[in-house]
């Protein structure tokens, strides 16, 4: 009779123990543990910051200091982050070990599961349908003939040491056609033949900014000289003719971008300041005060309502581009955004983090509807410890929602609309930095750090 | 200039730069050492934890991969753009071409230039695996002696690599002095003289630091070397470095000063009237050696050396259950320490037992190392590695957690390999609540390298490979500590006995033994570690050859000569009595006792440690009157808890505070002096004796004899003198 009931005892010994059927719930799962480890201070009798997580109600509510969790979003639950920080000090349970690995985990699974309160509740996260649909794109073909540029005038180029990394680059939405930053110019070159058709020259410096307008017919390429000058150029793609210049900063501008209507450029620096500019009388509208640090991404939604902007601390912001007003602060990245790119919809932005991080934002509220924690996991060499650059460089979407995304782990990603990964392509000699898809979505284009554009053609599609 | 020399001049400038760069610059050989050499990853810039507007390099270089990458991979292009080499934010930085909160550092023509623009040009390439590292830099001249005013001279650098080539880095090294009023040293290290006196001046490069002596001596002094007699080893090394130095010693002190100070240094007490009558009442010639093994082998002399060790382990007593330090631990630690001095145990033997210990706070009491050195609720490996190594080896390792120590050998390997020996303490509830139980768990990881989260197993410091891993690795770092031949542990308690004796180290602070903070005189520095290693650790046999050595019987008035010094023992340092040392002085003195909180009656200051109710986090002196002398409040393992300035709240201690009133209006000293029917001469003479261990000068005497006038039965003008007489610096300091 013994072995039985000691097996009986082990069952209800361990509640704890999530099986695949049932989704993980306050009453089976994460109760248990509450009481174990945070009742005696955040329960019944004592509710220690006004918390109280021995009820479901009492840890929805949260205490004095907010909600303690957050449905659908870890990251941004107060309780999450207690248990997990990697401050003895500053951890729950005080003087305790951290909880163990797999209740952290338990618990990681029921915010983003969105709070059940037993097996059979519903799940509090909001439903997101950010499914890609053509229809509802910005996207419109211009009229007549996609641009393509011509006879281009002949530039004498500095003699240079070695290639330019790849620091900007982009592929027209129209034209088999993509632009790639070098030493004091851009090269124009057909993504068909990889043929060069022309050379705009930049003396301005290095061009660390390069996008096609929304109808193919205009370039804008932004850059410098660093600590010295900077500046942003508009180019007619047909005839290499320079339409404005715009802005006269004291170091290179970093990052910048045209709205679709084509009356407005915005520009950022080191100087932490997003300046936005008329086109056509090239004065100053307003500025974006808001950042912290350099500025290093800055993208009009295709729709023209929207101006998302981020930092090297990882800040990101959405803007009203008429007035400067701000919409929302997106709140996730701990580490620089080299790079952010709009659907073509407008409601989905995309940010790529040195710290890893690749987000979909759904922009209406400002949630991060997909999160990609290592996007670019690096292989880590035998005998090397410690923490490996997993930085996200490069991100873009195609005109169907896929996602193309460079890393620091030297290999260029595909995603799917909903975030699943299909493809990737390893550029073993440098480090991929900017990526693109061509306009018919059949090429993929990468610049790296050794400044050697890489093409791979997608079989299967039209 | 000529011609001739204008066109070889030319000629070796095209020759020194295409050597130069025969081949392009390594990253690590080459280029880091110009951000070394400029100033570029110091600490207040670009090497500061955080960096400088937005830009961080390692400090020193001690993380050349980290710093490679910010350079050339952080920003893509802009740092370091290899397509317009000169366009590299990073060359027009540093050489002023655009803003820089740094200023200019080098010119664009300078070598500094130079390397850094041809390693862009070249590609900014890493460099391959297994670089050839500097070994080992070597400063030229060793030594450097100057007359006043004499014209400067070259110093050379020389670094050997790990590939066995040298090379010359005068150019690449940074220089400092350790005193710019003797000498002074400038960025191609060329020293100039100054003042009269010895120095050292510093090359650093690379990891290393390395030190020349400088002497700088009067113009024409023609002193002629007074050829005092050596008693032992002690007398000839100070006297070789007077020699050097032109100084001349003072004469021996007379035996009243000797009397008081040897009881004062060695028993913790000033000697009673009787035993100071009897001293000077004995005519052996070798009465002050007879003194000396009298007072070495008493009880007295075993207090003050517990006394001093539970200071330095940071020794309190409390009631706070989760830091392991109760009263009844801390009393189990104190009363080991008291029989290992007594029994006189071997030093080495008495701190290894401390390191390895392990068990019950209660019943062991050596285990509580692990709970006194660090005050915590829980065990810190990293804060105990840095205090231990302070309090055994005299040497603060802690630089070395976030960067390779800037001014000593030791590096960030040295530092993790060091703590990684006690990663595996830890302590758990005993049987009571008062009682911590102290174990080594061996399943414990090593330490982690900050740089790259590599463990690093347990070695010892300066180590080649680390210890075996088996069993509890405290064994191996005691029996290293202990070893007759360790490097550090004879050096370190030898320089802390003789600091006892006269007020300074021959290394200042004895805490901080580093290659940039030299000992005065290094031979006798090596002389008494010999010797204390020789003797079997035998803490008594060192401390009698300083007390007989003539050295620390020289009396405090100087000659024409040593005025100035300080560093070289020429003559006696005056020296405010240690805050215990006074209290007991002043009970002695006044033949009336002092109690204190939580202690028994009849507990002496010497046998005194703090001890509260409360916990022992905190710094805390225990008794006021300790707290205002400045005793050790064991806040931290520095030497520096221990105070012996002056200030105004001890003089106004004594002046109105119970301590002294107290016991001179309510003792029974001055009526029992009054009763026995004694002159006022024999009064003034027995309170001058008791006080200050010696008879009043004839200026003394007619003064008080003055003051006195016709009231001789009057104990009030007698305490009074008596009062005054406690309250005096003299009283205060032993000379």
């Amino acid at each position: 009779m013994k072995p039985i009931i000691a097996i009986a005892i082990s069952c209800l010994a361990s509640p704890a123990f999530a099986d695949e059927k049932t989704p993980v719930n306050y009453n089976d799962h994460i109760k248990p543990i509450f009481r174990q480890h945070c009742a005696k201070c955040h329960g019944d009798d004592q509710q220690k910051a006004g918390l109280n997580l021995q009820s479901f109600e009492g840890a929805i509510k949260g205490g004095s200091g907010g909600k303690a969790v957050v449905a659908g979003r870890a990251s941004a639950s107060l309780l999450y982050q207690a248990i997990t920080n990697t401050d003895a000090e500053a951890r729950m349970p005080p003087n305790q070990p951290p909880l163990p690995e797999a209740q952290v985990k338990l618990i990681l699974a029921w915010i983003n599961d969105g709070l059940r309160e037993s097996a059979t509740s519903k799940s509090l996260a909001a439903i997101r349908d950010l499914t890609f649909k053509p229809t509802a794109s910005a996207m419109v073909k211009p009229d007549g003939p996609p641009p393509m540029p011509g006879k281009l005038p002949t530039v004498t180029l500095p003699p240079v040491n070695h290639k330019l990394p790849i620091v900007a680059m982009d592929a027209s939405p129209w034209a088999p056609l993509v632009a790639v930053a070098g030493q004091e110019h851009v090269r124009l070159i057909d993504i068909q033949t990889k043929k060069e058709l022309g050379v705009l020259p930049f003396p301005e410096g290095v061009p660390h900014v390069i996008r096609f307008s929304r109808d193919g017919a205009v370039l804008l390429v932004a850059g410098g000289k660093p600590v010295q000058s900077g500046k942003a150029v508009l180019f007619d793609v047909r005839s290499g003719k320079r339409l404005a210049e715009i802005g006269d900063e004291l170091d290179a501008v970093l990052a910048a971008d045209l709205s679709p209507d084509q009356q407005l450029v915005a520009i950022g620096g080191s100087g932490k300041i997003v300046k936005v500019y008329g086109t056509s009388d090239g004065l100053l509208k307003y500025k974006l005060t808001r950042h912290t640090d350099w500025i290093t991404a800055i993208g009009f939604s295709p729709d023209g309502n929207r101006l998302a902007t981020a930092d090297r601390s990882g800040g990101l912001h959405l803007w009203e581009p008429k007035t400067g007003g701000i919409l929302l602060t997106l709140a996730e990245h701990k580490a620089s955004i080299p790079s952010l790119h709009w659907r073509n919809d407008s409601r989905v932005l995309a940010t790529a983090g040195e710290d890893g991080l690749l987000i979909w934002w759904d922009v209406v509220d400002g949630w991060p509807a997909i999160s990609k924690p290592n996007a670019h996991p690096p292989k880590r060499p035998e005998g090397v410890y410690g923490r490996l650059r997993n930085g996200v460089l490069g991100v873009s979407f195609d005109g169907n929602g896929n996602l193309l995304t460079a890393g620091r782990d030297r290999v260029v990603r595909l995603w799917t609309a909903d975030g699943q990964t299909t493809k990737s392509f390893e550029v073993s000699e440098a480090i991929p930095v900017t990526s693109r898809i061509s306009h018919d979505g059949r090429t993929l284009i990468c610049g790296d750090s050794l400044g050697e554009l890489h093409f791979w053609t997608l079989p299967g599609t039209p | 200039m000529n011609r001739n020399t204008i066109i070889l001049l030319i000629a070796f400038l095209v020759t020194a730069s295409t050597d130069l760069f025969a081949e392009a610059p390594s990253f690590r050989r080459d280029v880091m050492p110009v951000f070394f050499r400029a100033g570029c990853n110091s600490g207040t810039c670009h090497g500061s934890a955080r960096g400088k507007d937005g830009f961080m390099l390692s400090l020193f270089g001690y993380d050349a991969k980290g710093d490679y990458f910010r350079l050339t991979q952080e920003l893509i292009g802009r740092r370091v753009n290899v397509a317009a080499p000169g366009e590299s934010l990073m060359l027009k930085k540093a050489s002023g071409q655009v803003p820089h909160t740094g200023g200019k550092r080098f010119d664009v023509e300078s070598p500094y230039y130079q390397t850094l623009l041809k390693w862009v040009e070249a590609g900014a390439p890493d460099d391959p695996m297994n670089v050839p590292e500097p070994v080992e830099i070597k400063l030229e001249p060793d030594r450097l002696l100057f007359d006043v005013g004499a014209v400067a001279k070259p110093t050379v650098v020389t670094a050997r690599y790990s590939d066995g080539t040298t090379r010359d880095v005068t150019k690449l090294a940074l220089f400092n002095t350790n005193n710019p009023d003797t000498a002074t040293v400038n960025a191609d290290g060329v020293v100039t003289p100054g003042k009269r006196g010895d120095t050292f001046v510093f090359a650093r490069f690379n990891r290393f630091t390395i030190g020349s002596e400088v002497i700088v001596l009067p113009k024409d002094s023609a002193i002629q070397w007074s050829n005092p007699p050596a008693n032992n080893y002690i007398d000839e090394l100070v006297y070789d470095r007077l020699q050097k130095l032109h100084l001349l010693p003072s004469a021996l002190c007379d035996d009243e000063t000797f009397v008081r100070r040897v009881y004062l240094d060695l028993a913790g007490v000033p000697p009673t009237v009787e035993q100071y009558r009897s001293f000077m009442s004995d005519a052996n010639p070798k009465k002050r050696e007879v003194l000396v093994d009298q007072l070495i082998a008493s009880d007295e002399f075993a207090q003050v050396w517990t006394a001093l060790w539970a200071e330095s382990v940071r020794l309190m007593g409390g009631g706070y259950a989760p830091t392991g330090t109760d009263v009844k631990a801390a009393e189990a630690y104190y009363q080991w320490i008291h029989e290992q001095i007594k029994s006189n145990r071997p030093f080495n033997e008495f701190v290894a037992e401390q390191v390895t210990a392990t068990g019950s706070n209660l019943t062991n009491g050596p285990a509580n190392l692990y709970t006194m050195l660090v005050h915590n609720t829980r065990f810190t490996p990293k804060e105990f590695a840095a205090n231990f190594s302070q309090l055994t080896m005299g040497i603060q390792i802690q630089c070395a957690e976030c960067h390779n120590h800037p001014f000593d050998r030791w590096t960030m390997n040295d530092y993790y390999g060091f703590v990684s020996f006690f990663t595996g303490m830890k302590r758990k509830l005993g049987a009571e609540p008062r009682e911590m139980y102290i174990f080594n768990d061996r399943s414990m990881q090593p330490a982690k390298h900050l740089v790259d989260d590599r463990p690093v197993p347990a070695t010892v410091l300066g180590g080649e490979a680390a210890v075996p891993e088996m069993g509890d690795k405290r064994k191996a770092l005691a029996e290293w500590l202990a070893a007759p031949d360790n490097p550090h542990f004879a050096r370190n308690f030898s320089n802390r006995i003789w600091a006892h004796f006269f007020g300074r180290g021959l290394v200042e602070p004895v805490d901080d033994m580093r290659i940039s903070n030299p000992p005065t005189n290094k031979p006798l520095l090596d002389a008494l570690a010999k010797r204390f290693a020789d003797s079997k650790f035998n803490l008594r046999a060192l401390v009698r050859d300083i007390c007989t050595s003539r050295v620390y019987q020289l009396a405090s008035q100087p000659n024409e000569t040593n005025a100035g010094d300080t560093r070289q023992f020429s003559r006696s340092r005056l020296r405010r009595l240690r805050a215990d040392v006074l209290l007991d002085a002043i009970v002695v003195a006044t033949s009336s006792e002092r109690g204190f909180s939580y202690f028994p009656r009849g507990t002496k200051a010497i046998q005194y440690y703090p001890r509260t109710p409360g916990d022992t986090e905190g710094p805390n002196a225990g008794d006021p009157f300790f707290a205002t002398f400045g005793r050790s409040r064991r806040g931290s393992i520095c030497v520096c808890e221990t105070r012996t300035e002056s200030n105004l709240s001890q003089a106004l201690h004594l002046l109105v505070g119970d301590t002294i009133d107290g016991r001179v209006g309510g003792g029974q000293v001055v009526p029992k002096l009054v009763a026995a029917g004694k002159s006022p001469d024999e009064i003034v003479e027995e309170l001058f004796v008791r006080t200050l261990s010696r008879k009043p000068t004839s200026e003394e005497r007619t003064a008080m004899r003055e003051l006195i006038g016709d009231n001789v039965k009057d104990r009030k003008v007698y305490e009074d003198i008596f009062g005054s007489l406690l309250q005096s610096t003299e009283f205060g300091f032993n000379h």
